[in-house]
């Protein structure tokens, strides 16, 4: 466990997300590589060829400057992309085109949520590069000791990223994942990624250092390679009490760059960083510089969605929703939109709030849906649902089996509540003194031992009451029952 | 403003650049890069006033394009005149950046 006492830990962080257009950053290839055959989006201007030239794609400004409204930056009307020069194979001109220095989006914040509550992480800047190729080294475990070549698929090669760096803000490995949770949740309300770790479309690297004793930052390490949620926060975890370590015994930290292994669960040296001048940056002179009128930004302003942050707020205010409610149920905003057509079509929205956040997730779950889309139960049965069991036509705990029919396939509400089996409306009156009689008839030891007074604790009469609570499928009141069980035993 | 590189820097720029280089050709490769910064200088030294500068060819380019893919080249002929393929893949020399 990562002692966080001895040195105040700084995490900074730069995220790269794949922006959702249908194209490359400079030329009309596709980008939807996953499961391609390698090499198969690809055309003479990704992969280099002399004498072609890069051009600009249109929505990547869009989606990149909509990412920097969202995290509240400032649009730029004039910023430019360089030359980062790298002797790797990965990008086929051996240089990736980048913005650098003049960037589209300056400043910002996202506010997360920390141990001592909300807290503001502040964004430097936003800016649009492309991405590289897939190396692959033809060796029995795919790393690179032993190989003798490295095949190359370019088809991620230009696809357009948007890098955001983070100032170093956060100050624990939960803050760094929250901040990426929201980034990630950002990307998805204004549908400029689909923000997946595991399929590569959101990346983290991490740069953390520790603290010196007076309080100035430490040397940084820079750690890539983290695939998801659970590896950026462990490979922190992993990297402060290294850090700790070496201190403690009298070394020093090297700046470098560190590989995390997921399977090892270590960080190991990868390359001593970098520094801007070892990239040799220089401006990009076959690209036009980018420019955004206000009227463009004005657009892009207008054409926002209501955010996480807006949402959460407004469904507090309108829904009288608690803080945890809001926040489970705006985590998606398929899923908050599911929420409101749930209430709009007459379900109370505190009931309709909890069957949401804790059955209809359940169900997704178990059903192995990862998008209330493909859910089949429609807003509209839900809330027909909800408001039989707040009529108190049909129990909790009948209706709970009737979603999950429904949740199976069954089209049709009035067939799933017959096939559960729970009758139609309260179980009360003289159906209940008859369903009593026959379970006390059933039960004739259990009976006979409440009237000799063997029953001082009152269990047996609770189970009882538990059969009769059963046989209705919780359409009595327990406490009626209860009192009719209680009359028919004589006290 | 002249710049100029010593061994330091030079042997730096090799590294960056992944280039092996002996002892015996620090001193030459030094002495070129010299020569090609004290050249930049000499251009970064000529009287430029009243010329056009090349910014006029940007103006008339489109700068952008629309979201559109396109598919309209010969893959296979890219790839047969690269230097080497395996199966679909382009195949380069090891890079040691991750070791």
């Amino acid at each position: 466990m990562a002692d966080f006492s001895k040195r105040p830990v700084v995490i900074g962080l730069e995220v790269h997300i794949q922006l959702s257009t249908d194209t490359k950053l400079f030329c009309s290839c596709p980008t939807d590589y996953i499961g391609k055959e390698p090499n198969s989006n690809t055309c003479p201007i990704c992969l280099a060829v002399p004498g072609t030239l890069p051009l600009l794609n249109d929505r990547a400004v869009a989606l990149g400057s909509r990412m920097g409204l969202g995290l509240h930056g400032e649009i730029q009307h004039y910023s430019n992309f360089h030359r980062k020069n790298y002797f790797y194979p990965d990008l086929a001109k051996a240089y990736q085109i980048t913005q650098y220095g003049l960037t589209i989006s300056v400043g910002g914040y996202l506010d997360i949520e920390s141990e001592g509550g909300a807290k503001r992480v502040r964004v430097h800047h936003l800016h649009l590069e492309e991405d590289a190729g897939k190396l692959v080294h033809p060796t029995a475990d795919g790393r690179l000791t032993g190989a003798a070549y490295s095949l190359v698929d370019y088809n991620r090669g230009g696809v357009p990223l948007s890098e955001i760096v983070s100032e170093p803000d956060m100050s624990s490995p939960a803050e760094a994942r929250d901040y990426v949770v929201r980034l990630r949740q950002l990307a998805r309300y204004l549908d400029v990624s689909d923000g997946e770790m595991e399929s590569g479309s959101l990346r983290v690297d991490a740069n953390i250092s520790l603290s010196n004793p007076d309080g100035s930052y430490g040397t940084r390490v820079e750690i890539k390679n983290m695939n998801s949620l659970k590896s950026l926060e462990r490979a922190l975890m992993y990297e402060i009490s290294r850090q700790n370590k070496v201190l403690d015994s009298g070394g020093r930290i090297i700046q470098e760059t560190r590989l995390w292994d997921d399977a090892e669960e270590v960080t190991r040296s990868m390359r001593n960083k970098e520094t801007a001048s070892d990239y040799r940056y220089y401006p990009e002179m076959d690209l036009a510089p980018i420019v955004i009128t206000d009227d463009q930004i004005d657009k892009f302003r207008r054409s926002m969605p209501e955010l996480p942050w807006e949402k959460r707020e407004r469904f507090a205010d309108c829904f009288g929703l608690s803080k945890e409610e809001t926040s489970i149920l705006t985590e998606q905003k398929e899923l908050a939109r599911y929420y409101e057509d749930v209430v709009s079509n007459g379900a109370p929205p505190s009931r309709a709030a909890n069957w949401v956040r804790m059955e209809v997730l359940r169900s997704l779950n178990e059903h192995g849906l990862r998008d209330i889309r493909d859910f089949k139960v429609r807003p509209e049965l839900l809330a027909e649902l909800v408001k039989r069991v707040e009529a108190r036509e049909i129990s909790s705990t009948a209706a709970k089996e009737v979603l999950d029919l429904l949740a199976s396939g069954e089209p049709d509400l009035g067939e799933a509540i017959k096939r559960v089996g729970a009758p139609a409306g309260r179980v009360t009156g003289d159906d209940l003194s008859a369903l009593a009689d026959r379970i006390l008839s059933e039960n004739p030891d259990v009976a006979d031992a409440i009237r000799s007074g063997q029953d001082k604790k009152g269990g047996k009469v609770k189970f009882l009451q538990g059969l009769v609570m059963k046989e209705t499928k919780g359409q009595a009141d327990p406490k009626e029952a209860s009192e009719v069980l209680s009359r028919k035993l004589g006290f | 403003m002249k710049m100029t590189v010593d061994r330091e820097v030079t042997l730096r720029m090799a590294k960056a650049a992944q280039l092996r280089i002996a002892p015996d050709q620090i001193d030459h490769m030094m002495d070129s890069i010299n020569d090609i910064l004290d050249f930049c200088a000499l251009v970064g030294d000529l009287d430029c006033t009243g010329t056009p500068d090349f910014s006029w060819k940007m103006k008339k380019l489109p700068s952008r394009r629309p979201d559109a893919p396109s598919d309209w080249c010969d893959r296979d002929e890219f790839k047969a005149s690269a230097p080497a393929m395996d199966g679909n893949f382009f195949r380069v020399p090891k890079i040691n950046a991750e070791e």
